[in-house]
Order: structure tokens, then C-alpha cells, then sequence
């Protein structure tokens, strides 16, 4: 029976995946990409499939596991956010020589913007470094059936192949139809073959001609390959402007084309941007004197076109370099090529006016904040108040909003708190200054990259206080299990892996744990660790900072709920608004004092041990 | 082919604003409309500015353009100003606020140049005498439905809202859907 649900694009991607018979899927979260498992979790037990899943410490770890099952015949794939992929990249450039045996595919989600990144970086310049094909989907129900045709590709060439979507196609929501699910019942076996899964050099050169040879071979297939790659040239006809786009940008401009049936405008769509259809590039600016090259979100398609003074792109400055493409700046964009050549605009309703009052209006920034009752709020107010003149190296994650509470001064990778302030303590140290660092990085990070880092830090003596933030999930992308929980990525039981027993391994001696709500008992334990830093007989000291996410774990988080109300002593020093930053806490013009919001305040009651003139009490 | 329905619905994170975009595209699609949508997800959802694409007919991309859109809900006034450049001549906006001198004076201008229908609701206090604080969202769709303006009604968001909601929340969010309703009938007469 067919029903009709309507999913995110990751569910549609989930549901793709199964589809295609896939029999493994690994994943770290990361936005974007962190539904995709889920919704596989679901439909494996509405559909009673048993397709292995896994929440993988990493992309990288991932990548590598769903590269063995490939290589056993099955089909598997990996899902991450584009940043992820750099994680991944390792293992990724080396599957690629190696190649598969069942089919690998990779979905890699861009964020162009950035929404919820460091970069926007883009993923379709990895799979071309890489010698990957990469598929580039334009909506949910595309990146569906792109998933199956990625997977037959990587299957019948032996190669893994990546699926990119980007951040409009994953967090898009469309109503898809789809039937029941077969299972795929395809068996492991390994095949011994040294010169290939564990090709030398001398081997790898070999494998390499093969990989340029695959990739020749599905050139010539996508060249043919229709459904995806295709124009709308009216055979024998001359154009002033066609336009060239693929993902997101090409739902965008159809909807605006045939909004305004504006057929004189034709548009070549590429679904494949790698390996490229030239032919049909070629074919199709040959028709049009100008082509307007509108992708998301670097210059692929741009790099291959061969005829560079017909394109009006970004590298001629026609295209912005940065910044997502909404619809607003496409149409600008598009009017801004047809005004240049002299043609007739697409219609547009000026909107310069209400943008301008948002201007005046002057509107408060609304910058994201750490939930009310969030246990990392109080670890960071202890932090400050115990090391004011400390640099905070810290990691990605809701605690990288640390930062409003000016506690977090350095965020560069996944587990960069750890490494970073290894590095810092050496620079100082060269200089013989004692430069108070304390580190802070979220539970599901220290397992997805601390690990390596402490070690590292433990072996090269560095000094530095290191606070685990574990809130006991992964809450910045959704609530994922980590592995000190032994929960595992269908809802089964694990192995509980403790933080303690981890840190204890990498050689740490100096391991406490507390309930960051106790601010004064945080305050003490830190001003503990610090002294064992500066002890000649010290070493790096590490505070796990223990307490339930409010969100994940609402009961758990706050058993006893404490309201709190806000008393005349309140002298408008604004103390807690700066250093404790509660959204639940504002500043009343009217009364004349702090406030509370009551429909966001949590009854946490931790802001009582914050006011320094005992304002905020109990009720 | 039938025109596009453009909805932009607009608040901050952890105000239930995936929950009333999920309860009217569901509600949508139950109509036989065509549902495409775009979501906020990830740092943004941590109280910052958040804003839903709701787009209901025969189209491919999931964003609404500036000046397209033909309604605005928004869960706090001031991110109903934010995304005032959405609308479209003659749209309609409801914002949940408790301010008497809404909408802002600055503002009124624009609003009647471009014949913006705008309506208030003090959603989040309805909510909380109910009992549940963090349910504006419910009121505010109810005060929608109850202007019949769009392409879904009452009836349709209360069958969603019994069906989509955890069974714990289910009267709870009826409850709060109704007031609404009913205090948007009372605007109306």
C-alpha cells in the first residue's frame, strides 16, 4: 500500500537509502545531516528491515566501517555534515583508489550561509579532489531517487559516490508517496586480495589508472543520463541568455521561469556536476551568446566550462562568493544579467521599502543563547569567576555559546579546545609565563576527537584545566546518545564507556567530578585544579562537569524546581544579565529592576547563587 | 494550476515553531494540497531568530522570496518585523504579543501602503493561564484559523492537532488551540 508522509529531506534521503537495499548506515550528527539516521531507525522497524545502523564516534570511523561492509558485497553508506567530510577525508581518498565491491554512498551536507558551521565549504570540490562522482539533488524527492542511482553507480564501477545536499534540500519538507520496503538479503563475504585492500605504492599507481578509467566511463554516462542532466533548448534556435544551475538554485530559477513562462530563457540543469557533462555544456552554449552559471556554493561548474567569455558567474563577479542563495538574491541576480544584455526583466515587487524599516526599527539582535536551566551556563559563570584572566580554548557544540558569557575565546575544529591549549601552554611556556588555560569541550566532542588531543597533551607535559561538559547527549544536533550512555542508534543497549575511565587512560591523574549547578562547589573544585597545575608535581587537570541537558532530560535536569523571584535589593548593577546571560532573566524599565520571563524561566533556581546583592531568592 | 499559498512563520528558538509548521503543512497535505517547506535547525534553534517556509502548490523550491508571501505568523512581534520584507501586497499578518500599541508606529505606514492586514493575540499569556507556558504556538494558530483568510480552518488544524500531538499533550493543546480560536471569533465580530 502507498502512503504519502511528508518528510524532511533527510527522512526522503532515509527512505532512499532503503529503498536502494542499503544494508549499513553509519553517521555522526552534525547539521544538516544528523536526521538522516533517525528516520532510517524508523523506517527499519516500521518496515521491518535489518539494516545495521550506528551512531560512529566520528565521520571518520563512519566512513571506514561502511567501507567494510562494501567491500563484503553489501551495500552501505555514511552520512555527516560537509565539514565532517574533512574528518572523513582520509579514508575518503584512499576508498576511492581502493574502490568497492557493493555499493558505498556517502551524503555529505553542505551549508551554505552558514547556518550551523565553521565553513561553506563545498562538498562537490572534495568528491573532485577525491576522483568521486558526486550527485548534487534539487529537492527531497530528487535526493530520494538520487540515492538509489548513487548506489548503483558505486556498485556497477566499484567506486564510493557521494551525495551532496545542501542545507534547503535536508531541512526541506515535502510530501513524498512511497510503498512498502524490500529487504535486501545480500550476504557478507571477503574476498582475499592484499594488492587491492592493502595496495602498496607500487600497487596504488595501478589502482589509480583504474580510478581514472571508472571515472571515464561514468562521464560517458552521465552525458546520457537525462532525468538529471538536461536543458529545455528549442532545437536549431539562438539564445542571448541561457542560464547553467544545479541543486538548490535550480528549483529555484524553474519556479521563477515558469511562474512567468518565460521560455526564452533556457536553462541547462546538472545533476552530476562531477564528472562533468561537457558535451552537453557544450552543446548547450553553443545555443546562447551568454550563460548565467548560478550553483551553490563554490565555482565547480564554473572551473569547467571551457568557454570562460560567455560565462557571466562569480568569477566575473556576477555571482556573490559567499552567503547562502536565497530566492531575493537569485532573482537580483538574474535581473541584473538580463539588464546587462539589454533584455527583459523577470517581474518584481520592490521590496526595498520594508527592508529599509526593518533597518529603522533597529530590532534587537537576536544572537542564540544557552537554554534556561543549561548546566554549561553555570560551569562557564564558575570558570570566569574562578580564572578571569584565563584563555578559554573551547569546541563545537551549544556550549560554543559559552562565548556570550565571555568564557569561550577560541573555537577552530571538533576537539581544538584540548589541542589548542596544548599549544598555547607551550608558546607561553617558551617565554617561562605562567598563562592560566582552561578548556572546554561537551561530552559527545571529546569522544568524537578529545581523545587523541589529551593524549598528546598528557605525553608533551602541557599544563592546563580541562572541564568535560557532560550534559550526557549530543543537544547542539538533537539529542544523540553518546557512548558513556550505552545507548545505541536504534534504541538497544551498548556498552557504557564512562568519561572517567577514558581520561584516566590518556594518562590524566587529576580527575574530578561535579554537578555544575553547585556553583560554589564548581568554584572550590576549580581553584583545586588549578593549584594542582601550577604544582611542580602536577600535570593537566580535568574536571568532568556533570548534569542532565534541560532539553533532552527536562526531569532529570531539575527534580526539585526552585521559583525564584526577584526582590527590591535588586540594585540594576545588571551583574547577572552580563556574566550569567539567562534568557529568562531581562532588565524591567518599568520596575526599575532584573525580571523574570516566566514563560521561558525553567525553575533551575541556579540564578540565586549568582546575584551578588542576594536579590534573586526563592519564593 | 492552481495558485501558490506562500506562509512565513516566524519566532525565536524554543518557541514551537517546527511543531505549528509540521501542524499546518500536515494539515495541508490532509487537504490534497502539494506541501513544500524549509526549516531552521541546529545553533539558530538555541533562542535565536527563527523562521518556517511554508509553501503549499505545484513548486520545486522550498523558500519563500521577499514579497511572495501572503501570510505571516509570527510567535514574537518583533521577529514579525524582521521578516516583514516577505510580505506580499495584501497579505495578512498575526503576531503574538502582549503590547497595546502594537503594531509599532513606525511601521503602520508601510502596513497600510501595501494593505497588510495585521492582527494581534497575547498568545503567551493565554498559554500560561492555561497552564502551559511554552504553547503560545497552539494559540496562535487557533487565533489564525478562527479569520478563515487561508487555506486552512479550525476543523482541519484540530483533526492534525489531535493526531500529531504526544498522546500526554493531545487536550492539553486542543485546549490551548480553542482559546485561541475563540479569541480570534471575538476580533472578528
Amino acid at each position: 500500500m502507498v502512503k504519502q508522509e511528508i518528510l524532511l529531506g533527510n527522512g526522503a534521503i532515509a527512505l532512499g537509502l532503503l529503498e536502494a537495499g542499503c544494508q549499513m548506515v553509519t553517521s555522526y550528527p552534525g547539521t544538516p545531516s544528523s536526521e538522516i539516521l533517525p528516520e532510517v531507525v524508523r523506517f527499519v522497524k516500521s518496515e521491518k528491515l535489518d539494516t545495521y545502523v550506528e551512531w560512529s564516534t566520528n565521520e571518520k570511523v563512519a566512513l571506514d566501517t561502511a567501507f567494510a561492509a562494501s567491500i563484503t558485497g553489501k551495500r552501505a553508506a555514511c552520512c555527516m555534515k560537509q565539514v565532517g567530510l574533512n574528518v572523513a577525508a582520509d579514508s575518503l581518498m584512499s576508498a576511492a583508489y581502493i574502490g568497492t565491491v557493493g555499493g558505498l554512498v556517502i551524503i555529505s551536507c553542505d551549508d551554505p550561509g552558514p547556518h550551523s558551521s565553521q565553513t561553506e565549504q563545498d562538498t562537490r570540490f572534495m568528491a573532485r579532489l577525491a576522483k568521486v562522482p558526486v550527485l548534487d539533488p534539487s529537492d527531497p524527492q530528487e535526493a530520494r531517487e538520487m540515492v538509489g542511482l548513487a548506489m548503483d553507480i558505486s556498485e556497477e564501477f566499484r567506486i564510493p559516490v557521494i551525495l551532496r545536499p545542501a542545507i534547503r534540500v535536508s531541512h526541506a519538507r515535502q510530501n513524498i508517496s512511497f510503498g512498502p520496503i524490500k529487504k535486501n538479503k545480500k550476504q557478507a563475504s571477503f574476498e582475499k586480495n592484499p594488492q587491492r585492500w592493502a595496495a602498496t605504492p607500487r600497487f596504488r599507481l595501478v589502482l589509480h589508472g583504474e580510478l581514472n578509467k571508472k571515472l571515464t566511463e561514468i562521464g560517458k554516462k552521465f552525458e546520457n543520463l537525462s532525468r538529471y542532466n538536461f536543458h529545455n533548448l528549442e532545437s536549431g534556435k539562438q539564445y542571448p541568455l541561457g542560464i547553467i544551475a544545479g541543486g538548490i538554485p535550480y528549483s529555484v530559477i524553474r519556479d521563477f521561469l515558469s511562474e512567468e513562462k518565460r521560455i526564452d530563457i533556457p536553462v541547462l540543469k546538472i545533476g552530476t556536476p562531477y564528472p562533468f557533462p561537457e558535451s552537453l555544456a557544450i552543446a548547450f552554449m553553443s545555443a546562447c551568446e551568454r550563460v548565467l552559471v548560478i550553483e551553490e556554493t563554490d565555482t565547480l561548474i564554473e572551473y569547467l566550462l571551457r568557454d570562460r567569455n560567455k560565462v557571466m558567474g562569480r568569477l566575473s563577479g556576477h555571482v556573490p562568493s559567499e552567503g547562502e542563495l536565497v530566492p531575493q538574491v537569485i532573482h537580483k541576480l538574474i535581473n541584473n544579467a538580463l539588464k546587462e544584455l539589454n533584455l527583459e526583466l523577470l517581474q518584481s515587487d520592490d521590496d526595498q521599502e520594508a527592508a529599509q524599516l526593518v533597518k529603522d526599527l533597529e530590532l534587537p539582535v537576536r544572537r542564540p543563547t544557552l537554554c534556561p536551566g543549561c548546566p554549561e551556563r553555570a560551569a562557564f559563570f564558575a570558570i570566569r569567576k574562578t580564572r578571569p584572566k584565563a584563555i578559554f580554548t573551547s569546541d563545537i557544540g551549544c556550549y560554543t555559546l559559552g562565548l556570550n558569557l565571555g568564557a569561550v575565546d577560541t573555537v577552530l575544529d571538533m576537539g581544538a579546545a584540548i589541542t589548542m591549549a596544548s599549544g598555547f601552554y607551550h608558546s607561553f611556556a617558551q617565554d617561562a609565563v605562567e598563562q592560566p588555560i582552561v578548556a572546554t569541550i561537551g561530552d559527545s566532542t571529546f569522544f568524537h576527537s578529545g581523545t587523541t588531543g589529551l593524549l598528546n597533551a598528557v605525553y608533551n607535559s602541557a599544563r592546563f584545566v580541562l572541564v568535560i561538559l557532560d550534559n550526557q547527549t549530543t543537544a547542539m544536533t538533537g539529542m544523540q546518545p553518546t557512548p558513556a550512555l550505552g545507548i545505541r542508534a536504534d534504541g538497544s543497549e551498548g556498552k557504557a564507556i564512562p568519561l572517567e575511565r577514558i581520561v584516566a587512560g590518556c594518562g590524566v591523574d587529576f580527575i574530578e567530578v561535579v554537578d555544575p549547578y553547585d556553583i560554589k562547589k564548581t568554584t572550590s573544585l576549580l581553584k583545586k585544579a588549578v593549584k594542582y597545575v601550577k604544582d611542580p608535581g602536577g600535570g593537566i587537570a580535568v574536571i568532568i562537569a556533570r548534569h542532565p541537558c534541560v532539553i533532552a532530560y527536562p526531569d532529570r535536569a531539575i527534580p526539585q524546581k526552585k521559583k525564584v523571584i526577584i526582590t527590591d535589593d535588586c540594585v540594576e548593577c545588571n551583574f547577572c544579565l552580563d556574566r550569567f546571560e539567562c534568557p529568562a532573566l531581562y532588565h524591567d524599565t518599568e520596575l526599575g529592576r532584573v525580571n523574570i520571563n516566566r514563560e521561558i524561566c525553567v525553575d533551575c533556581g541556579v540564578c540565586i547563587q549568582v546575584c551578588p546583592k542576594g536579590a534573586i531568592v526563592e519564593a | 494550476m492552481e495558485k501558490t499559498i506562500n506562509i512565513i512563520l516566524s519566532g525565536l528558538g524554543g518557541q514551537g515553531i517546527l511543531f505549528m509548521t509540521r501542524a499546518l503543512a500536515q494539515a495541508a497535505l490532509d487537504k490534497g494540497f502539494n506541501v513544500m517547506g524549509a526549516e531552521t535547525h541546529g545553533m539558530a534553534q538555541r533562542g535565536g531568530s527563527v523562521v518556517s517556509h511554508l509553501r503549499l502548490g505545484e513548486v520545486k523550491s522550498s523558500l519563500v522570496r521577499t514579497g511572495t508571501a501572503h501570510f505571516l505568523l509570527s510567535l514574537e512581534e518583533n521577529e514579525g518585523y524582521r521578516n516583514l520584507p516577505f510580505l506580499s501586497h495584501g497579505a495578512r499578518m498575526y503576531v503574538n504579543t502582549n503590547s497595546r500599541h502594537f503594531p509599532r508606529e513606525e511601521a503602520k505606514g508601510l502596513l497600510d501602503k501595501r494593505k497588510i492586514i495585521y492582527r494581534s493575540i497575547p498568545a503567551g499569556i493565554m498559554a500560561q493561564e492555561l497552564g502551559a507556558p511554552r504553547s503560545s504556538n497552539l494559540a496562535l494558530l487557533g487565533y489564525f484559523s478562527a479569520f478563515d483568510e487561508g487555506p486552512i480552518n479550525y476543523k482541519d488544524l484540530k483533526t492534525t492537532i489531535h493526531k500529531i500531538s504526544p498522546k500526554r499533550f493531545k487536550d492539553i493543546n486542543l485546549k490551548i488551540l480553542e482559546a485561541g480560536y475563540k479569541k480570534g471569533k471575538e476580533a472578528k465580530k
